[in-house]
């Protein structure tokens, strides 16, 4: 008897764990209800009170508004990538994301439309800059609402620049040359990435290349058109650029070498995101007071080029309540709320809507301002080319910035430029 | 009702039926495969699983987050036409060997000193295990900092000697780097080596040392005629476990270089990481991790042929 009793309450036990289970999948997946708590996903910042505000402030302003919470899933710099795939592999995990570069493509079908908000968004903050579209919108329609560029500019000592007689910033590379000749032999060589980073040595040899007119990949985004003679020429400048203004080990620099290099006072210019001058007021106030920031230098096309870096939020397909997410990324644009978010990073992160152009921001640290007015020249890697899979596997593979770097360590311009036409070939190929 | 009837709630031991199927699991047949059953299904999921999946992937094209479609060995084909993966393939084979070879070397002249007698015999070897110990990237970050040329002890010195100025550029130089790898990669791996091999000297009776010694064998006849066959099979084991963890690092180059300069010191693991996590093309990526299975088969294979001890 009692064996019988037994057998039943744990044939119960487990038939009601069972139904529980099934009660709380439904439950979740119950229509019109507002989700308890949302996550979103973001890569550490440079900036620690940036993380800060929206983990306090901004989160508990909108659980106050709505009842919502919001998580704010930190990961660490560099792993945002594998984390956002593993998400989109399994359907499961957080809401919503930070996305970065071309990854609206890359993960196209994972991730939400998101054109009507886009929209409503865009009227309220006076309109999207138009080249974010680049990187947000996939086959016409808007797959991450964008927040911020993490411009590259231009890092430079004021003070050595006086002490050889450049009293502005110079307009042009060839100008820049002449510069880096002089503070090289005044003991305060250059120093840019060559090697194989995530972010700098794109940031400043894509620019370059194109402001000599050169182009990976015509506006088909089929043609390979790296064999020209603009491209030649933008290879023969960086390997005198580097054998003139640098040293050896720029070729073997990842991201962070140069933010050493530049705060040890190794050398006097390099190409970065604000986070120099960010760590250098901090933490090096001496520094931070002759450190200025300045657009990159015009080509001989006439032109200045930069690279397109932009933070943008996406919502998964597999987020438990899509409309709620849509409802809290209007939310967070609303310029009366996002405002203080940006402030709180001091322009570390350029707008994509008019309405801050001139936002108060702005001039709080006016040397950041070139960052606002790069953002009219920037692109992804690979523009002219539409974003494509064959584009990231180009930058995965470091076919510029390695056909640069072979010739700075001494391959012929010919020889560098036939190797990354082949690869490009390769890539490109007609499926 | 007897106590049989409540077998989970009170353990009773009741002889006659457990020794049934006591004496049917300790029949040797039985009780070998309920060992082996275990481990046979925590490889099966954890090793066998991925690797059919991994299998599988490089068959299709396979874009992150998108279905993909069956494309038999193109991505094989691929990777056979592109010259990086080529270079990729040198530099596997570079780093592998020079490291196993100084690390085979360095550990047995390590695991040799460490078994003499000497003070704070215990301490030295529980240091000697420290580089073993330490989180990969945590010590490679620390590497990192050494090799730095303008910070680091290295040049440093070289200045100070009057040697070199401002001295060699330890990651930028292509051949350098390389070099910096393998010099970080067998500090990291050489307790392994010396540990293990300092377990297989232990092994090795002393009596033999002395019959030697008596037949007029020198120290080194006895390190050659007694030492070494005796620690061949150790060396044999430890050899195969260092190539195939060399020639699948990942942490070293990633946090070190990326596979700069100009991908000279890419290796397998990164640039299958950078096709697969970067460019978003699982396929493509795993294409390039499965051609490590071939060459690392066959070096396996060849040193299974020339390193076994014989038994007979």
């Amino acid at each position: 008897m009692a064996n019988i009793i037994r057998a039943a309450s744990r044939r119960d036990v487990l038939t009601i764990s069972a139904l529980s289970a099934v009660g709380g999948l439904l439950g979740a997946a119950r229509v019109g209800a507002a989700p308890k708590s949302m996550t979103l996903m973001h890569e550490s910042s440079f900036i620690p009170p940036y993380d800060a505000y929206i983990k306090t402030t901004m989160a508990q302003a909108y659980e106050k508004a709505t009842g919502i919470k919001i998580n704010y899933d930190v990961v660490s710099v560099g792993s945002l990538q594998t984390r956002v795939t593993t998400a989109a592999e399994t359907g499961t995990g957080p809401d919503m994301s930070c996305v970065y570069f071309n990854w609206p493509y890359l993960f196209d079908e994972k991730l939400v439309d998101v054109g009507d908000i886009a929209e409503e968004i865009g009227k309220k903050g006076g309109g999207w800059h138009d080249n974010v579209k680049e990187a947000v919108v996939v086959n016409g329609k808007w797959k991450a609402i964008p927040f911020g560029n993490v411009g590259q500019l231009m890092n430079y000592r004021t003070d050595w620049f006086d002490e050889v007689g450049v009293k502005e910033f110079p307009d042009t590379w060839d100008g820049l040359l002449e510069a880096g000749i002089k503070l090289k032999k005044a003991g305060h060589p250059f120093g840019y990435e060559l090697g194989h980073g995530f972010g700098d040595n794109h940031g400043w040899l894509y620019p370059l290349l194109w402001s000599y007119g050169g182009r990976e990949v015509d506006t088909d985004g089929k043609t390979v058109a790296i064999d020209s003679a603009e491209t030649a020429r933008a290879v023969d400048f960086c390997r005198e650029f580097y054998q003139k203004t640098m040293f050896e080990d720029v070729l073997g620099w990842t991201d962070v070498s140069n933010n050493k290099a530049f705060l040890a006072e190794q050398i006097s210019c390099t190409n970065n995101a604000e986070s120099i001058l960010y760590i250098a007021k901090k933490d090096f106030p001496d520094i931070g007071k002759v450190t200025s920031q300045a657009q990159n230098p015009k080509g001989p096309t006439g032109q200045r080029f930069h690279i397109l870096a932009p933070w943008s939020h996406a919502i998964f397909t597999h987020a438990q309540d899509v409309k709620a997410a849509k409802e809290f990324l209007v939310w967070l644009m609303d310029p009366k709320n996002v405002a203080g978010w940006y402030d709180i990073a001091v322009s570390y992160y350029a707008p994509f809507l008019h309405m801050f152009d001139n936002a108060p921001m702005w001039t709080a640290e006016p040397r950041n301002l070139p960052y606002r007015d790069s953002l009219e020249t920037s692109h992804l890697p690979g523009w002219p080319a539409p974003i494509s899979r064959q584009q990231g596997e180009s930058v995965a593979k470091y076919v510029v910035v390695d056909m640069f770097a072979k010739a700075c360590g001494g391959k012929s311009t010919k020889e560098v430029i036939a190797d990354a036409a082949a690869q490009l070939k390769q890539i490109f190929k007609p499926a | 009702m007897s106590t049989t009837a409540l077998p989970a709630a009170v353990y009773v031991p009741v002889p006659r039926r457990a020794s049934g199927f006591r004496r049917w699991t300790e029949r040797e047949d039985v009780f070998s495969w309920l060992m082996i059953i275990p481990p046979v299904v925590f490889l099966l999921l954890l090793v066998g699983y991925p690797l059919a999946y991994g299998v599988w992937l490089s068959l299709e094209n396979r874009p992150v987050a998108r279905a993909g479609t069956f494309v038999g060995l193109a991505n094989f084909i691929a990777d056979a036409h592109d010259p990086v993966f080529w270079q990729v393939v040198q530099n596997t084979f570079v780093y592998t060997f020079f490291a196993t070879v100084l690390k085979m070397v360095g550990g047995l002249g390590l695991a040799l000193v460490m078994n003499q007698d000497f003070k704070f015999k215990n301490t030295v070897r529980a240091l000697m295990l420290l580089p073993f110990i330490v989180p990969t990237v945590l010590s490679t970050i620390a590497w990192m900092w050494i090799l730095d040329p303008a910070f680091a002890p290295v040049n440093w010195f070289l200045r100070y000697l009057n040697i070199a100025n401002p001295g060699p550029s330890w990651l930028g130089n292509a051949h350098l780097a390389m070099m910096s790898l393998i010099i970080v990669n067998v500090w990291r791996g050489l307790p392994f080596y010396g540990i293990t091999l300092l377990a297989g000297l232990q092994t090795i009776s002393p009596e033999l040392y002395e019959a030697a010694t008596i037949d007029g064998a020198s120290t080194w006849d006895r390190f050659v005629y007694v030492t070494l066959p005796l620690l061949k099979p150790v060396i044999y084991i430890v050899t195969m476990f260092s190539v195939i963890f060399t020639f699948a690092d990942f942490q070293l180059v990633y946090v070190l270089t990326r596979g700069g300069p100009a991908n000279a010191t890419h290796l397998f693991a990164t640039y299958a990481f950078d096709l697969a996590m970067g460019a978003g093309q699982l396929g493509l990526g795993a294409s390039v991790a499965l051609a490590m299975l071939p060459p690392l088969a066959l070096i396996i294979v060849a040193m299974s042929i020339y390193m076994k001890p014989n038994k007979s």
